[in-house]
């Protein structure tokens, strides 16, 4: 079970907005060849199968969090201890 | 973006606006084809009768027989915004009581792929050629003209008139003997 918990599932938001880009870029270009290739054919059907290629391939490749996702995490700073000065005017008052 | 349903949404959401763009564009190229093609229609065997229409008012009307021969090649109106085509055969004729009547006769359902080149000898018509009055008998200019719905993929539903008719003139004595 361990293993499976620790798969990480997450992207980066670098890796968010190439995802969507990357999706955007293939349906857009099936679009584009199956537009053409169905003008060609005279069978708008086939456009509309070639979309839907472009569809599939474009969920396989960026709806699942693949590692390419996730080469860019943010650095976040370290959690400081929870019994320092700093933020001591806050808690007190909730505990009353 | 940062969960798998929200990616899933937003790439079905982009695919069926993609897909609905290229249904319009599919729409503008076929938007000036001329779907306009010639038909010859020539009429074999022409009877009128006076009878009884007990379907409406019971009183005696003209009901007009006639066969026709029809001859169109309509293989070239189909494209890819082109599901199938409605003929349908209507005549039309003036009497002293209406400035246009307008029958129709026959109809023909073509979808796309199948035999669109029609060659019909003494074709029966589908429908009754009542007039609502006695206005067939002796009538010397009633028209024929084949006409079409395109039903597209996506985009209008034009009625197209096709190039060619033929106008006939109903005999001056009602036929009694059955037909």
């Amino acid at each position: 079970m361990d293993y499976f918990r620790n798969i990480p599932v997450h992207m980066d938001f670098d890796g968010q907005h190439k995802a969507e880009k990357l999706s955007r870029i293939i349906i857009t270009l099936f679009g584009a060849v199956g537009l053409i290739w169905g003008y060609i054919i005279q069978q708008f059907s086939q456009t509309v199968y070639i979309v839907g290629a472009g569809f599939v391939l474009a969920a396989i490749v960026t709806v699942p969090p693949w590692p390419m996702y996730r080469r860019k995490p943010l650095i976040w700073q370290k959690p400081r201890p929870d019994n320092e000065q700093g933020d001591s005017h806050q808690k007190p008052k909730k505990k009353k | 973006m940062h969960s798998l349903l929200s990616r899933g949404n937003a790439i079905v959401a982009y695919t069926l606006s993609l897909l609905a763009c290229l249904t319009f564009l599919c729409f503008l190229s076929t938007l000036f084809v001329d779907y306009r093609t010639n038909a010859t229609i020539n009429t074999v065997k022409v009877v009128v009768k006076n009878v009884p229409d007990y379907s409406a008012s019971r009183e005696k009307c003209d009901l007009g027989f006639i066969t026709f021969d029809l001859h169109a090649n309509l293989t070239n109106l189909f494209n890819w915004n082109v599901k199938q085509l409605f003929l349908y055969l209507t005549a039309e004729y003036t009497t002293a009581n209406n400035a246009l009547s307008q029958v129709v006769l026959w109809d023909k359902i073509i979808l796309r792929g199948e035999n669109a080149i029609l060659d019909f000898k003494s074709m029966n018509t589908k429908y009754y050629f009542w007039d609502d009055g006695n206005g067939l008998r002796n009538n010397s200019n009633v028209t024929l003209t084949l006409a079409w719905n395109i039903i597209p993929n996506a985009g209008l539903l034009p009625s197209i008139f096709a190039r060619g008719q033929h106008s006939f003139t109903f005999p001056s004595e009602y036929t009694v003997a059955r037909l």
